[in-house]
């Protein structure tokens, strides 16, 4: 059952519901206001022939006083059955009829003397020992001669407020009149409830449809976005309801997705422009070499050497590519406490082999644990010397340390090289950068060093600043949070 | 007449070290005069002392952008044919390039073949050095544009392979190429096999246009062949 609800689109399901309840909520009003009528009616109806039927009763059963109150029978000898027939006759109308009946249930007497006088039902024996027991206001609903018949029971007393009772006055009347009322009445309901549901229905499902259609809307567009075209958004004119809420949460993130789509797609084509180059140098001199050059010693030499120095460079694109890939998950960096005193101890040993002629010096910091991938964190530093190397004279000074600040650590590596360009600085930590003073030495890399220092602190939740003055030095520092 | 006509002067204007090497050491084994300039003004410099038949400009420099320089040279008035290199693939760079006043484009990275192909092709267009259709040693004429042979006016049927030998022979005259090298020229850089399988080749193409002692095509021992016309 479920399942097949689930087939449903949500505008239809809303329009059932919304149908289903309108539906539900009529036929209860409807019901109600139809048996409120017949109620209405049908104890109108009896409690008029009541009303008609008192004074009857008691003008044959007992005598008034001069003042008009009623006395009970005094006459001993008094009998029921000598009463009955003009008891009967009097309480029998053109659309009444009774009949009494003494303590046996034996039939007294009838008042139908006119055949247009309606015929009396036959006593029902439940409701007449309920009358026969005391109840004043026995009524009850019977069909005689296909027609529903309303039937009321009184029951003779002695005297007004006497417990002994001598009979039962039936009195029954025709309820056709009443049930033709009723029948228009529900048809009248029954009219009313189809257009109500035609034109609540109609109208519930044009507004479903109107709210829902933004939502249809945004089904298109995803399926054209899915089809690869991410310029695509949702354009509604109004976002101030829960679906524009989502309309707009989805642009932003389709705005997220490409931009990450775009900038994955100018990474692919930085690395394979990286590519082209030592592939063209490498390809060119192995073509040259064959075509004949390899007769000629200087000749295999100076090309073998450049090749030599080209695959050294793609080796090294390769490293740093792979890097950059690895930090994408997280289950490549194995964090520990790591004290920042002993690490310096031994990475300042390495970090002057690579320095080669310039003088590095340690600043050491307090003494400090921090929570980091040692591996990682030397790959940052030996990429930031690398870097200072490149960019200072030899002889030139390298300086390293770090110290606290709030909640963190710095680590700082600074040099007084040649400094990097004041417009170059906001771009150097994105992938394949290459500022105009980068390729002095014709010593090039790709460009991928500090971006891969920049993801590799951020590995570790820290962040990378870098200060230059042309001439005058570049200082790297990242933070490192304190756990 | 013998060989290759005139040595075209070619100005490199590049300034990765690798790639300028490969080519120096490239255009001149085939014959050209090269010049290498590893930036914008060093190259003005030398388009301002000598003329040159022929610039190949990278479009990545250090100094001055490689469209600029184009559009220097083209406002000099210098009506040398200029080939373009560049790393960038894109339509819209090899438009501006040409409408820049570059004569050709080529992308890195590319077949050094194909670029010695445009700059005979730059050159032959530019009527700067023309080089010959027909090559001649003594009585042996070559056809480049018929691929035809003939010996004192007789057709002579050469195999393609023979033909190309007798071609780089020709174009070379007096020196002296390795087995490898004639294989490498001749049969292709992916030829994997024995060496001595040129010694076959050039049998052949010596019996073809009568080559006795002492031959056209002499063979240095443990080094390879060259050819020596009579001329």
């Amino acid at each position: 059952m479920l399942k097949i609800w689930n087939k449903f689109s949500l505008r239809a399901r809303l329009s059932l519901l919304y149908v289903g309840l309108l539906t539900l909520s009529i036929c209860v009003v409807g019901i109600h206001s139809y048996w409120n009528v017949w109620h209405l009616l049908f104890y109108n109806t009896a409690n008029h022939l009541r009303a008609q039927a008192k004074p009857v009763i008691e003008h044959w059963l007992y005598s008034k006083s001069d003042q008009g109150k009623v006395l009970p029978s005094v006459s001993e000898s008094f009998s029921l059955a000598k009463i009955a027939k003009p008891l009967a006759y009097d309480l029998t109308s053109r659309n009444t009829v009774a009949i009494i009946l003494d303590k046996n249930g034996k039939i007294l007497a009838t008042g139908k003397r006119l055949p247009e006088e309606p015929l009396p039902p036959s006593p029902n024996s439940y409701y007449y020992s309920r009358a026969l027991a005391g109840e004043n206001e026995v009524n009850y609903q019977t069909v005689v001669n296909n027609e529903p018949t309303l039937v009321l029971l009184i029951p003779l007393r002695a005297t007004p407020v006497s417990r002994k009772i001598l009979g039962v006055a039936q009195i029954s009347t025709s309820l056709s009149p009443i049930s033709q009322i009723l029948f228009k009445h529900g048809m009248m309901l029954i009219l009313v409830a189809a257009i109500t549901l035609m034109a609540g229905g109609g109208l519930g499902f044009i507004l479903i449809s109107s709210a829902l259609k933004n939502l249809r809307k945004m089904v298109n567009i995803c399926q054209d976005i899915s089809k690869g075209d991410l310029s695509q958004r949702v354009n509604f004119s109004y976002y101030h309801d829960e679906i524009g809420m989502l309309a707009g949460a989805f642009n932003n993130m389709v705005a997220r997705i490409e931009a990450i789509f775009e900038s994955q797609r100018r990474f692919v084509a930085n690395a394979a422009h990286e590519l082209r180059t030592p592939l063209t140098a490498l390809q060119g001199s192995l073509e040259v070499l064959l075509r004949g050059s390899q007769d000629d010693p200087s000749a295999v030499a100076k090309l073998s050497r450049g090749m030599y120095q080209e695959v050294t460079r793609l080796i090294r694109l390769c490293e740093q590519l792979l890097g950059l890939s690895r930090l994408d998950s997280s289950s490549n960096i194995q964090k520990k406490l790591l004290n920042l005193n002993e690490f310096f101890d031994d990475f300042i040993q390495q970090a002057k082999l690579l320095a080669l002629d310039r003088n590095v010096v340690l600043k050491k910091g307090p003494f400090v644990y921090v929570k980091a991938d040692a591996n990682i964190l030397s790959q940052i530093l030996f990429n930031l010397i690398y870097n200072a190397v490149q960019h200072t004279e030899e002889g030139g000074n390298i300086i390293l340390g770090w110290r606290l600040v709030p909640d963190e650590v710095e680590i700082w590596v600074s040099d007084d090289g040649e400094g990097i360009a004041p417009e170059d600085i906001p771009h150097i930590f994105e992938p394949f950068y290459q500022g105009k003073s980068s390729d002095r030495k014709g010593n090039k890399g790709a460009g991928l060093g500090l971006s891969l220092v920049k993801a590799m602190v951020e590995a570790h939740s820290g962040y990378v600043e870098a200060k230059s003055q042309l001439g005058k030095g570049t200082t790297i520092k990242f933070n490192l949070p304190l756990t | 007449m013998c060989g290759m006509s005139g040595n075209a002067d070619i100005l490199i204007i590049e300034d990765e070290s690798t790639i300028a090497d490969f080519l120096r050491i490239g255009l001149s084994y085939e014959g050209y005069k090269v010049v290498i300039a590893k930036d914008g003004k060093t190259a003005l410099d030398y388009i301002k002392e000598k003329e040159f038949d022929l610039i190949i400009l990278d479009i990545m420099l250090p100094d001055i952008d490689g469209f600029e320089l184009c559009q220097k040279f083209r406002n000099r008035n210098l009506s040398i044919p200029i080939i373009m290199l560049t790393a960038k693939k894109e339509v819209s760079d090899r438009v501006k390039g040409l409408d820049i006043g570059a004569d050709d484009y080529i992308t890195k990275p590319f077949s050094f073949e194909e670029l010695l192909a445009r700059i005979r092709a730059q050159l032959r267009r530019s009527g700067r050095k023309v080089e010959n259709t027909k090559l001649y040693a003594g009585d042996i004429v070559l056809d480049l544009e018929t691929r035809e042979v003939t010996k004192a006016g007789e057709l002579i049927y050469l195999t393609p392979t023979e033909f190309s030998l007798l071609e780089l022979f020709m174009k070379h005259p007096r020196r002296v190429f390795t087995r490898e090298t004639l294989i490498n020229r001749v049969l292709g850089y992916n030829y994997i096999g024995e060496t001595n399988v040129i010694d076959v080749h050039v049998s052949h193409l010596r019996d073809k246009i009568g080559d006795r002692p002492p031959h056209l095509i002499r063979t240095h021992y443990g080094v390879g062949y060259a050819f020596y016309p009579e001329c």
